[in-house]
């Protein structure tokens, strides 16, 4: 409670993290997984607000039309692209479920994986 | 979300805060509405039957309930949900403040307008107020993070308003609202020349008070320096007249008889036993003769059935309301009669609330709040 002498260089940092225990609804990993994923939630709720913004103001100013990117076509090109980069970002998002898979696949001991279909 | 009145001491988000808050109320109303509602038939389709089977009959008290309850994966989801969504609520809007702290500041000093502020640095936090963050709002309404802090007040002006999801209107003076209206219905003749409005935090209902009863001298107390300089300023801004000082509602420095109502607005469920006893005395000391005490405050247990009881606690447990959990059996009529109030002039009335369906995070009933009223 002890208040710092202002200074109006230093920026103010508020407190973050109410006092008092925190309670545990499953365990204290699933917890945080949870907070992680809802927070995530918020986020991506936030970026979609920030894109409609940006393309409501880019038609009010003439740039292009809400309703192109709806009819956007993709080109091969950018079809590859996308493809790509949507791969290794689902690879990046699920990369500790591939690391209990490696570690299955290596234990070589006749419990080895067969992925086949 | 519907929008909060703005005034010059709102802390305004930028686009991302904004949709940050939005979300999160957004979140809370479908949690409310959708998530919450999930849990009576968790309760009656497997947790009661099962229940039944292994003890032979039904839970007998709220405790029984929340034992079995707490168990249960809806719930138990529900529960990590509601939790989340209450520090996220802070975390939204600690963005907005902390970035305006300084601007804030200065408006706050250039701002005109009626009522005053007296701060008291020997004023002890209590240990009710102190031992958790209320609500798990980050430093609770008391600490100073920089000299003339009013962080806490802003924080709570936007924190409440998204944690009732607009149920406390724009102006967020629902409770305000619903105190004085009841009063006037039940007094309509009364003259008050000065009331006093304990534990006020940012004295929301205190000022809407004030623009209503203009013939009367506001004041309010409050233990937290920053929720009450946040409050005279807030104040100015709407148009209110209120004198805030900073002052423990079991002790003032008022005198005797020198007040015509004494009322608070959710403050006794923040206390303990004891301090409530000495709440109650001390606005008997203050109230002159024919005055009225009001304080309204959230249900005790009486009449509640033991799954309703055990839902009502939830905050109790999981948003840092410990102290609540006293107030639900107390016996306020016996406390009141300590005070030295007529046991025959006090009286527990039920007021309505005016939140909308589907929107209150305790119930699937429309819930009243009760209003513990003696007149001396």
């Amino acid at each position: 409670m002890a208040a710092e002498k202002k200074d109006d260089k230093k920026p103010v940092k508020l407190p973050r993290t109410a006092k008092g225990k925190k309670p545990i609804y499953f365990d204290s990993t699933t917890d945080k997984l949870l907070s992680m994923v809802l927070t995530l939630m918020g986020e991506l709720s936030v970026m979609r607000d920030r894109l409609d913004t940006v393309e409501r103001l880019a038609e009010k100013k003439g740039v292009f039309k809400i309703g192109d990117v709806e009819n956007y076509e993709l080109s091969e090109e950018v079809n590859k692209i996308r493809t790509e980069r949507r791969a290794a970002y689902i690879a990046r998002v699920l990369k500790s479920v591939q690391d209990e898979l490696d570690a299955l696949q290596q234990q070589g001991d006749g419990m080895n994986v067969d992925l086949a279909p | 979300m519907i929008p909060q009145n703005m005034h010059t001491m709102f802390a305004k988000p930028n686009h991302d805060e904004a949709s940050r808050q939005d979300f999160v109320n957004d979140f809370r109303v479908h949690l409310a509405a959708k998530v919450f509602p999930g849990a009576f038939p968790a309760y009656f389709n497997r947790v009661l039957p099962s229940f039944i089977k292994a003890q032979g009959r039904e839970p007998k008290d709220r405790h029984e309930v929340r034992k079995v309850m707490t168990k249960d994966s809806y719930y138990q989801l529900w529960s990590a949900m509601q939790r989340n969504s209450q520090e996220m609520i802070w975390d939204s809007v600690i963005d907005s403040v902390e970035r305006q702290l300084p601007d804030l500041l200065e408006k706050a000093k250039d701002l005109n307008g009626k009522g005053s502020l007296t701060l008291n640095p020997n004023v002890i936090v209590p240990k009710y107020h102190d031992a958790a963050d209320i609500h798990l709002q980050p430093g609770a309404y008391h600490t100073d993070s920089i000299t003339d802090d009013l962080a806490a007040g802003a924080v709570y002006d936007r924190g409440t308003y998204i944690y009732s999801m607009g149920g406390l209107g724009p102006a967020n003076d629902g409770l305000g609202r619903i105190l004085r209206e009841f009063f006037r219905k039940q007094f309509p003749d009364k003259k008050v020349e000065r009331a006093l409005d304990m534990g006020c935090t940012i004295g929301g209902s205190v000022t809407y008070w004030s623009t209503k009863e203009t013939g009367t001298e506001f004041h309010a107390i409050d233990v937290g320096a920053p929720c009450l300089r946040y409050g005279h300023a807030r104040a100015k801004a709407v148009g209110g007249n209120v004198n805030f000082s900073q002052q423990n509602a079991e002790k003032t420095n008022f005198p005797d008889a020198s007040f015509d109502i004494v009322t608070s607005h959710i403050l006794l469920h923040e206390t303990s036993v004891q301090a409530i006893q000495s709440i109650f005395n001390e606005c008997y000391r203050l109230l002159k003769p024919g005055g009225v005490m009001m304080h309204l405050d959230l249900p005790q247990v009486f009449g509640q059935n033991p799954l309703e009881g055990f839902l009502w606690e939830w905050e109790i447990y999981n948003n840092n309301e410990h102290f609540y959990g006293q107030l639900r059996e107390l016996d306020l009529a016996e406390v009141a009669k300590k005070a030295g109030f007529d046991p025959a002039k006090f009286k527990i009335h039920q007021v309505a609330s005016s939140w909308e369906d589907g929107q209150t995070p305790y119930s699937n009933e429309n819930f009243t709040f009760p209003v513990y009223v003696a007149v001396k």
